[in-house]
């Protein structure tokens, strides 16, 4: 039975890194305030909150099927607290950190109401390092890392993350919080 | 040195293709005869087959001789390739005489078996398979994978192969070496094959004499005989030795002072375990933690890349005796990687990895001393 959850716990952990990085880029489109291709802008902000919800599902199953594995050797704290583990430490711990911030990720967003919006803001960005270390962890930890397949899928996931981030970067029409353009904008020109 | 008689004509002797006997009673001769598999689990033959609920769908002689160091499936395909035939169509006769017929062989005895199949008139009966070459091919579920055509690598299996193999059906996978014995049990009875052995290790086995570089001989040694009455049958002068290690790359280092215990089907206080019968000879001034990590390196790539721990626990494994090797490592963390991978995967192999690596540790104390101080003891590559 023990190879049942180091399986389940290996594939979930390949969806989640699927899934969050959809997530993100939907996120970063979202934000960019364009409609995608035949895709109206509710929907990419409906997807982007499906892609994230199913990714915390799948963490979730990773983490709690790890937690059962006598090879993964995890502790409750070691879900916490990163770099505590007694094998495997540093690859381990970047994935503790990794769920540590979406942790905060994910309860303000809950939150975004009852937040100020700049706090919601700032700890969302938190997503692109949560993102980047999460990809870490798995090109240490993962069994599968040092397949072709693995490497395609990585290289192929940084680069999508990439050009979406940069592409919000460099469009000069999205360079402001709509808020921001709101304000600036002359009342009459929006009617 | 009468212990080391052996029943004539030797396992290894040329058998012509002879009228095979009747099998009627074969399967309570197979269990009076105490006969143990000789492909390296050592378990006992009469119980595999007691444990068959159906007859088999299928049975293999299995001498796909993953274990770089053995050679005695091969040698014994190339000398007496009759003996495995007559074993695998005698044990069908008794059990299943419907079941599919495969010789799962290296690709070194492909040529060979397939003339030996060829001249003999029941040799349709058999199928020949070549066998993928990795160090995990023969374990039985890989060989059960290779029949149904696929990768010849170990599948997680919950329900043994005698219960449910292949296409639901049981699979018998035995041991090429297993079944010349076989056939040997059917022609001449269970106490002829106990008259050579002793209680707890009746009959014989083949071994494979080696070195690091490869196999070197290969011979018939009555069962129960000390590592030292089947080194002296090997013509080797033990004094040369610093150690031999017992069961190939899976196995267990012996030092001098062990080498008047006895080999065994498997490892247990005072007894080497015999595993497939490899025995790999370290000649005095070459250095066992270099030859260790050589194997290990080896073992570590042979992960067929299916389990966690293994394809992660065993370059780690390597990784600390490398360390230890070099003068900075550290023992307990070796340790502590061998219980990470204990009892985990499809297969044996982290446990047998892990069974090389922890022998390693325990044999070798002052050389890991001396390597912590920046010496080797070894002179010689």
């Amino acid at each position: 039975m023990d190879e049942v959850l180091w399986a389940t716990a290996r594939a979930s952990g390949v969806v989640a890194l699927v899934l969050l990085t959809l997530s993100v880029v939907l996120g970063i489109l979202t934000r960019g305030g364009r409609p995608m291709i035949g895709l109206p802008r509710f929907a990419v902000a409906h997807l982007h909150r499906d892609a994230s919800l199913l990714a915390t599902a799948f963490l979730t199953l990773h983490v709690v099927t790890l937690l059962g594995d006598s090879y993964a050797g995890l502790r409750l704290v070691d879900l916490m607290v990163p770099f505590l583990a007694a094998r495997d430490a540093l690859w381990q711990g970047l994935g503790t950190t990794a769920l540590d911030l979406l942790l905060a990720v994910i309860v303000t967003a809950l939150l975004r109401r009852r937040l100020p919006a700049a706090v919601f803001r700032t700890v969302h960005l938190a997503v692109l390092p949560l993102w980047g270390i999460a990809l870490l962890h798995a090109l240490g930890s993962g069994t599968d890392a040092g397949t072709l397949w693995f490497r395609v899928l990585a290289a192929a996931s940084a680069a999508i993350v990439l050009a979406a981030t940069l592409w919000r970067l460099l469009a000069p029409s999205f360079r402001t919080h709509p808020a921001a353009r709101a304000r600036r904008t002359p009342e009459r020109s929006l009617r | 040195m009468s212990t080391l008689a052996l029943p004539a004509p030797g396992l290894l002797d040329p058998a012509r293709p002879e009228p095979l006997p009747r099998a009627d009673d074969l399967p309570a001769q197979i269990t009076r005869s105490g006969l143990t598999g000789r492909g390296g689990a050592g378990f006992p033959v009469g119980a595999k087959i007691a444990a068959l609920r159906r007859p088999p769908a299928a049975i293999v002689a299995n001498a796909s001789e993953g274990e770089p160091l053995s050679a005695k499936d091969t040698v014994l395909l190339r000398e007496s390739p009759h003996a495995v035939i007559d074993g695998l169509l005698l044990l069908s006769d008794a059990l299943a005489p419907r079941a599919a017929l495969t010789i799962m062989v290296h690709p070194r005895s492909a040529a060979g078996v397939r003339a030996a199949l060829a001249a003999r008139p029941d040799g349709h009966r058999v199928r020949l398979q070549v066998a993928q070459e990795r160090f995990v091919a023969g374990e039985a579920t890989a060989v059960a994978a290779a029949l149904a055509g696929g990768e010849q690598i170990p599948a997680d299996h919950p329900h043994h192969l005698t219960e449910k193999g292949l296409r639901g059906g049981p699979v018998l996978v035995q041991n090429a070496e297993t079944l010349a014995h076989v056939a040997r049990i059917a022609r001449h009875g269970a106490e002829a094959f106990r008259s050579a052995g002793s209680a707890e290790d009746p009959g014989t086995r083949l071994v494979t004499i080696a070195r690091p570089e490869g196999a070197e001989s290969v011979l018939e040694v009555p069962g129960g005989a000390t590592l030292r009455e089947v080194l002296h049958l090997a013509g080797t002068e033990p004094g040369m030795l610093d150690a031999v290690l017992v069961g190939g790359y899976h196995g267990r280092w012996a030092r001098p002072e062990q080498l008047d215990l006895p080999l065994g089907p498997r490892p247990a206080p005072g007894v080497h375990g015999a595993g497939a019968g490899v025995l790999m000879l370290l000649d005095r001034g070459r250095c066992p933690l270099a030859v260790t990590t050589a194997i290990l390196d080896h073992l570590a790539a042979q992960s067929a890349g299916q389990c966690g721990p293994c394809v992660l626990g065993l370059p780690r494994i390597a990784a600390s005796m490398h360390d230890l090797e070099a003068g900075h490592g550290d023992p307990a963390r070796l340790r502590r990687r061998l219980e990470a991978v204990a009892g985990r995967g499809a297969c044996r192999h982290p446990d047998g990895t892990a069974q090389l690596a922890a022998s390693t540790l325990t044999a070798f104390g002052p050389e890991l001393t001396a390597h912590a101080a920046g010496r080797c003891t070894g002179w010689r590559r």
